[in-house]
Parts: structure tokens; C-alpha cells; sequence
């Protein structure tokens, strides 16, 4: 089989695949039984979730291909964005982990389906021979990555060539961009091996927990890294450039061991020769090890997708139940512990759990530099991460998929889906006070009372995240770019909400310079939105 | 095991409808139209105590469609329901403590495990939990669920997923039974099961509306049968009731069902169209 034919053929499976980890997890349903009564939708939802899961495919893979250009080149322009030391060395280390970060994390979310082998199983009954069948899948595999593999090549090597004209830097970052790609490629398609095993197996173990825990932390880093890449050109860069410029220090004999730093150390050598010789030749000699790894790790990558297609990709036992006993809890309770079991199983959304971290690690970075805490400091911090606790509802309504169909069949009416969710989000915004609160022991206070604004705030959270969900529970969007401006309504409807107190808050003081009344006022205005949020609930 | 708990029925009747005793689901004028479809036309039901109505007809008929409404899941866009005396469109949360459903395709929450599935509607149910526990430890045993438990559902078979689906509907002990296909995909033992819980429930004397596509089935376990066609039922009554209706004391419940909606002439026709395309290859 010719492979430009395999390669159009392959779009069959590879949109299986990418239909079923977004048509469970992510299609936009209609709530009608919970919401607002359009009978004439009743039909709709089974053709609406599958188009709007298709068409949410293509915009997605493009959007994070976009994203993934932008984040890999920020750091090649860090002395436009207003470092004072521009460094190539750091800069490639830098877009080498931020494509790296961004190819797994988003890999592992279509792949998962991938190994799953169900795309291919139409496929696997016509009668195409073995190894067409293998390159199919394969082309079907190449598929899901494709975008941003190549966006990410393309702009680093572009970048190189415009900043060094160096044919020399332009053909070693090639290859050092391909081995990055290879590695990101092979460490996904391991995950989603790793945790569609676990899925099969299924079981009560420990280790389920600890695994679906670190994904989650995984995201965390992720976006502690799209924080990280804000302080890039203040921060990082002159502290890594010095690092690695460092004659014969520790630190640079070890960066010059590590991958992606020794990566950078070759590249840029071929244009300014102020790295240590014998950190070169340190990098020089890592960097034959991770070409030859990389190898590895492509045939590796090659042979699990043509198991995969084969069907013997993953054979695992189930492990037997030793009891049928269950635990019940109050409704409440039970429907919260279930929020959070789909939520934090689904690739597509743990990685909302982690906005804990991006919260504290926001409100740590806006603070962490200024000798006082001062109270709009704080002021800032807590909308921040308010802002930041209001994705949490839309990733909880959009965890609950298809199965929201079975819930409709149970005696649950709409506040408790409100409250269930409204907790959760509440919860997932308790880092930012207790980061405050850690940082208020380090540093001085303009005034202690500022520490209530956080306080206030959580109650602003629980309103704007019922008047979110509420909103959510009566619209119905057509189409990806109507979803998309509804959610961004919610949300602008939300952030407002939470604003209202802080606003309040700077009002009073500037006409009163008193931080007692400030924050009196600012605290009734939560009290009165949540009397709202709490009648509006009733009202459901 | 006691079926229909709180349920209050006040005298077991199998295989009447006697006007004098309280029927557990009654509809009138029923109808329900889509956007340039008519689902269903003026559905009259009367489902009492002791009762396994089955609902046949053809796809598309609007079996579906009935139960939905039924169980609250969708409006009518005329007519009423009365579910244990509530209706579904103002009271759903009480219609729907009081049924168990099992949908067409069994739709679950596809992360988790039957396990962490049954503790969530049992919560939701508000189930007490040394009952819960009795029955499903019974009915898991009885399905062979041990290998499948603790595995997610989305990596279950279908007969699996409707074996999950099953318990769940039974496990509160509801005076009413909506099932809508609830053989699908089981293999020969579940299904006999099923039936078994079925028969347990009328004898309790709860009611059971049931839709299926498998005649046999209708014909051991239906106590009246409802033939629906275009969204209209266009015969009830018991199995000897339809035979008579349809001009043959002897023949089976299929060849009743396509007699009474004209598929017998249309059948032979297909049938013939397709031998000849056949042969002609």
C-alpha cells in the first residue's frame, strides 16, 4: 500500500480515536431534563454531542498546536519582553521542556483512546493485510501529533535561523527538536499504555490512587510552568545563562549532563563559543547518549503502535472483587465523591485539580518579590486566584459526559448538581488563603485584617460558581464558537461576582482610608451574594 | 428478597385491568411531536398492580418515546401521565424515587467501577445500607460480576454494562419497573434472571411496562401486551385477546404483531426482492 493511501485512510481511525476521548468526556450536552424545558431538543442530543465532539476535535488540535508555537518561542524573545541578558543556550532548554510539557500532556489525552485499539477495530475486520493495516494505524498515530510536532520543529528551528544565521545552529537544532518530539511521542504513547493497563485492570489498589495522583501533579507542573514562563525573561533567563555559562562550576558540568540543557549547550556553541570547553564536551558526549536513546525510544514507539493495531498491544488480568460490599453516605456526599471520582479519572479534566497549584503558584510569584505584603497586593492575589477557581464548575458540568443521562434518571433535581459542584470549586480555592496566610507569617502587614480578604472572597466564590453553573444548566449553545461565547458570558458573569466585593472594598477605602470599615464592607457585599446565591438555589 | 418497598398497593391482581383498583401508571391522550415528526398520537395506558404490560412495535413505533415520558426524562407535548399518582412533569423527583429504568442502551458514568456506581445511586436513593448490601452481593453473585466489579465500566461488555444497569434498577425496590429493552445483550442466564425479578416484582405486586423486540419473550412473560405502531396503539389486551383480534386462535405473537401492523405482506415482498438481487450475483 502506497502511503499517501494510508495516510487518507487513516483518517477513519484517527477520528475514532479522538471522537471517543472527547465524546464521553468533553461534548457539550444538552441538560434538558435539569434545566430550562426546550422540548424540541429532546431529539438533538445524541447528533449534537457527536458533531460538536468532531468539530471540537479539529479546533482543539489546532488551538493547542497554536499554543504550543507561541510557548515554545517565548523564550527565544526574551530580550523584547525586557530581559537584560538575552541567552540562546537558555532560551532552546526553555522551549525544549515547554514543547516537551505540552506534546505529552496533550498526547496523553487522545492516545489514551489510540491504545484502546477500539478505533481500529472496524478497520481490523476488512481484508487489508498486516502490514498495511500496521501503517494505517500508524499514519493514524502520527495523526494525533502531528500539528504540534511539526508547528514546534518548524518555529524552533525558524527561530534559531533568524536569531544565529548559523547553517551549523540551524541543523543541530533540527535534530535536537526531532529527538525532543521522539521523546515527548514515546513518554505519551507510555503513559496512555500505563493508564489504560490500570483501567483494565480495574481493582481497589493503592496504586490507581497514587497514579491518578501524579497525573494530576503532572498537570500541576505543567501549569506551574505556563507560570514559570511568564517570569521568563525577568527571571530565568539571566539566572540560567549564568548558571551555564559558569567556567567549570558544578552547576554547569551537571546542566551540561542534563537534557534538554546540554541539547542547548550544542547548538549554541556553534554560534558563540563562551561555554567551558569542558562542558561542551560534557554535552557533546550526552547529547550522542540521547540521540541513541531516542532511537530507542522511536523503535520502541514504532512496535507498541504496530501491537496496538495488531490487538496485542496490552493484555492485562482483572482483578477479582474479594466482596460486593458498597458504602452509602448521604445523597449530598454521595453525589460529591462521584463529581470527584470522574472528574479526577478523566485526562481531560484532572488537570482542573491542579489549579490548587497554579493558584498558589500565582499568588506566591505576585508576592513572593515585594518586601511588605500590602493589602492590594493581596487584593490582587485573591482575585487572581479566584479567577483561576472559576474554571473549575464548566470542567465539573463537563465531566459528567453521557452519563448525566443516567442521573437524569434518579430522584436529583438541579440543587444538588449546584451544590456538589459549588463545594468542590470552594474547595479548590482553600490554597489561596492558606498560601496568604503562610506568606503573612514571613512578611509584615500593611494591615492584619487584610488576611479577611481572602475569607470573603471563598464566599464570593461559592456565589459566582452557582450563578456559573445555573447559567450553564439553562443554555444550550449551537456550535463550537456559540459554546465557546456562552462559556466565556458564564465566566465574565462570574468574575464580576467575585470582583464585587473587592471593588467594595477599594471603594471604602479610599473614601474613608479605614481598613475596618474596607473590610466590613467588603464582607457584607459576600454575605449579600451568597443570600442571593443561596435564594437562587431555593428557587431550583 | 422484598420487592416494592413503600409501596402502597392495596390488593395483588395479575392480568386485569379492574376499574376499581388504582392503577400504578395511567396516561391519557398522551402524544409528543419533534420538530416535523409526530412520536406519538393519543396514548391511552392503564398499568395496575401485578402487571408486565409489554410494549411492542417496530423501530420508531415510539416505545421509547412512551417510557420516557413515563419516567419523567422527557415532556408530552399533550396528554398526562400519573405515575403511583404523581405526575412526571410536575413531581419528577417523586415519579423517579419511585420507578426503576433501564434505558434502551445502558449510558452509565463510563470511569467508574460498578462498585463506586452502586454506592453513588444508592446514596442518591438514600438506600439503607445493610439492604443494599444484601441485595447487591445477591444479584452480583448471581451475574458472575466478580472479575468486573472493581474495573471501570467503560471497559465492560454491553451485557455487562446492562447487568450493572439491572441491579441498579432493582436494588430500591421500586413499585415500578420501566424497561426498555432489558435483554439486550445478555446471554441466557442473566436473561432468565431477569425474568425471574420481573416475575418476583409482579407477585410483590408491583407493575412492570416493558418494551422488547423479542416476541418469545413477550409472549411467556406479559400479562398484556400493547401493540404500538407510528405512534398509536393499535391493539391491547392479553395474548388470546390479540390472536382472536387478529383472526387466528393458534398462531404466535409474531405473526399477531406483523399481522396487526401490515409487515406481513411487506415482509414477503422484501424477502422476494432480495432472493431475486441474490440470485442474480
Amino acid at each position: 500500500m502506497k502511503l499517501s493511501e494510508a495516510w487518507r485512510l487513516s483518517s477513519v481511525p484517527y477520528k475514532e480515536s479522538v471522537y471517543q476521548s472527547l465524546a464521553e468526556e468533553r461534548g457539550r450536552m444538552w441538560w434538558g431534563a435539569f434545566g430550562k424545558s426546550h422540548i424540541e431538543k429532546d431529539t438533538r442530543n445524541d447528533l449534537e454531542l457527536t458533531q460538536r465532539a468532531l468539530r471540537i476535535a479539529r479546533f482543539d488540535k489546532m488551538v493547542v498546536a497554536v499554543f504550543n508555537v507561541i510557548a515554545c518561542s517565548i523564550p527565544f524573545f526574551s530580550l523584547s519582553l525586557g530581559s537584560s541578558i538575552f541567552g540562546l543556550t537558555s532560551a532552546i532548554s526553555l522551549s525544549l521542556v515547554v514543547t516537551f510539557g505540552f506534546t505529552v500532556l496533550y498526547s496523553v489525552q487522545t492516545l489514551s483512546s489510540f491504545v484502546g485499539a477500539k478505533s481500529s477495530a472496524l478497520m481490523a475486520t476488512l481484508p487489508l493485510a498486516k502490514d498495511d493495516f500496521s501503517l494505517i494505524m500508524l499514519c493514524s498515530f502520527v495523526r494525533s501529533v502531528d500539528f504540534m510536532v511539526v508547528g514546534s520543529i518548524l518555529s524552533q528551528v525558524l527561530l534559531v535561523a533568524f536569531l544565529t544565521m548559523s547553517p551549523l545552529a540551524i541543523l543541530s537544532m533540527l535534530a535536537m527538536a526531532t529527538m525532543n518530539a521522539v521523546f515527548a511521542v514515546a513518554v505519551a504513547l507510555w503513559f496512555s499504555r500505563l493508564f489504560y493497563k490500570n483501567l483494565l485492570r480495574g481493582g481497589r489498589s493503592k496504586f490507581n490512587t497514587v497514579l491518578r495522583l501524579f497525573f494530576i501533579l503532572m498537570w500541576g507542573t505543567l501549569l506551574m510552568g505556563i507560570g514559570f514562563l511568564f517570569s521568563v525573561p525577568w527571571y530565568i533567563v539571566p539566572h540560567l545563562e549564568i548558571m551555564l555559562l559558569g567556567l567549570n562550576t558544578i552547576s554547569s558540568f551537571f546542566l551540561g549532563i542534563l537534557y534538554p540543557f546540554s541539547a542547548a549547550i550544542v547548538v549554541s556553541n556553534f554560534v558563540y563559543q563562551s561555554v567551558a570547553f569542558s562542558t561542551v564536551m560534557i554535552a557533546s558526549l550526552a547529547i550522542v547518549a540521547y540521540l541513541v536513546l531516542a532511537g530507542l525510544a522511536g523503535r520502541w514507539t514504532l512496535q507498541a503502535v504496530k501491537r496496538t493495531s495488531e490487538g496485542t498491544g496490552i493484555n492485562v488480568s482483572r482483578s477479582t472483587a474479594k466482596d460486593f460490599s458498597i458504602k452509602t453516605r448521604n445523597p449530598m456526599s454521595g453525589y460529591v465523591i462521584k463529581d470527584l471520582k470522574i472528574a479526577s479519572r478523566n485526562p481531560a479534566t484532572a488537570f482542573f485539580f491542579a489549579l490548587p497549584v497554579l493558584e498558589t503558584v500565582t499568588v506566591s510569584l505576585l508576592i513572593t518579590n515585594m518586601q511588605m505584603l500590602r493589602t492590594s497586593m493581596i487584593l490582587v492575589a485573591t482575585a487572581t486566584g479566584g479567577v483561576l477557581a472559576l474554571f473549575m464548575p464548566l470542567a465539573l458540568l463537563s465531566a459528567e459526559g453521557t452519563g448525566l443521562e443516567y442521573t437524569k434518571t434518579l430522584p436529583v433535581n438541579a440543587r444538588r448538581i449546584i451544590v456538589s459542584k459549588t463545594l468542590i470549586t470552594t474547595a479548590t480555592y482553600a490554597p489561596v488563603p492558606l498560601t496568604l496566610l503562610g506568606l503573612a507569617l514571613m512578611k509584615q502587614l500593611t494591615s492584619p485584617l487584610g488576611l479577611l480578604i481572602p475569607c470573603a472572597i471563598t464566599l464570593s466564590i461559592a456565589s459566582a460558581s452557582v450563578l456559573e453553573i445555573k447559567l450553564f444548566l439553562n443554555s444550550a449553545a449551537d456550535g463550537r464558537i456559540g459554546a465557546l461565547v456562552q462559556d466565556i458570558q458564564k465566566l465574565v458573569v462570574a468574575v464580576a461576582i467575585v470582583l464585587i466585593p473587592e471593588v467594595a472594598y477599594g471603594a471604602t477605602y479610599l473614601a474613608s482610608l479605614n481598613h475596618l470599615l474596607a473590610v466590613m464592607t467588603m464582607s457584607l457585599a459576600a454575605i449579600a451574594e451568597l443570600a442571593l446565591a443561596v435564594h437562587l438555589i431555593r428557587k431550583f | 428478597m422484598c420487592v416494592c418497598a413503600g409501596m402502597e398497593v392495596t390488593r395483588k391482581v395479575q392480568g386485569t385491568s379492574d376499574s376499581s383498583i388504582t392503577p400504578l401508571i395511567e396516561a391519557s391522550g398522551l402524544a409528543k411531536g419533534f420538530a416535523q415528526v409526530q412520536a406519538l398520537k393519543d396514548i391511552d395506558l392503564r398499568i395496575m398492580p401485578g402487571e408486565v404490560y409489554g410494549l411492542l412495535g417496530p423501530n420508531g413505533a415510539g416505545k421509547t418515546t412512551t417510557i420516557k415520558i413515563i419516567a419523567g426524562l422527557m415532556e408530552p407535548t399533550a396528554g398526562w401521565v400519573k405515575v403511583v399518582g404523581f405526575n412526571p412533569v410536575e413531581d419528577p423527583i417523586e415519579v423517579k424515587s419511585r420507578i426503576g429504568y433501564i434505558a434502551e442502551s445502558p449510558i452509565l458514568y463510563e470511569s467508574l467501577s460498578p462498585r463506586d456506581f452502586f454506592e453513588f445511586v444508592a446514596s442518591v436513593r438514600r438506600i439503607d445500607q445493610k439492604a443494599v448490601n444484601q441485595i447487591v452481593t445477591r444479584l452480583a453473585d448471581a451475574f458472575d460480576m466478580a472479575q468486573y466489579f472493581d474495573s471501570p465500566i467503560a471497559t465492560l461488555s454491553m451485557g455487562m454494562k446492562q447487568k450493572v444497569a439491572v441491579i441498579a434498577c432493582f436494588f430500591h425496590q421500586p413499585p415500578i419497573l420501566l424497561l426498555d429493552e432489558p435483554f439486550n445483550g445478555l446471554d441466557a442466564k442473566s436473561t432468565r434472571i431477569v425474568k425471574d425479578l420481573v416475575s418476583l416484582h409482579t407477585q410483590q405486586g408491583g407493575a412492570v411496562l416493558f418494551s422488547t423486540h423479542i416476541m418469545e419473550v413477550a409472549e411467556h412473560i406479559c400479562t398484556r401486551i400493547g401493540i404500538i405502531h407510528e405512534g398509536s396503539i393499535i391493539a391491547e389486551g392479553t395474548l388470546d385477546q390479540l390472536k382472536s383480534k387478529s383472526g387466528g386462535r393458534t398462531e404466535s405473537l409474531e405473526t399477531v404483531f406483523l399481522k396487526l401492523t401490515n409487515e406481513e405482506t411487506e415482509i414477503a415482498d422484501t424477502a422476494k426482492r432480495l432472493q431475486e438481487a441474490f440470485l442474480k450475483n
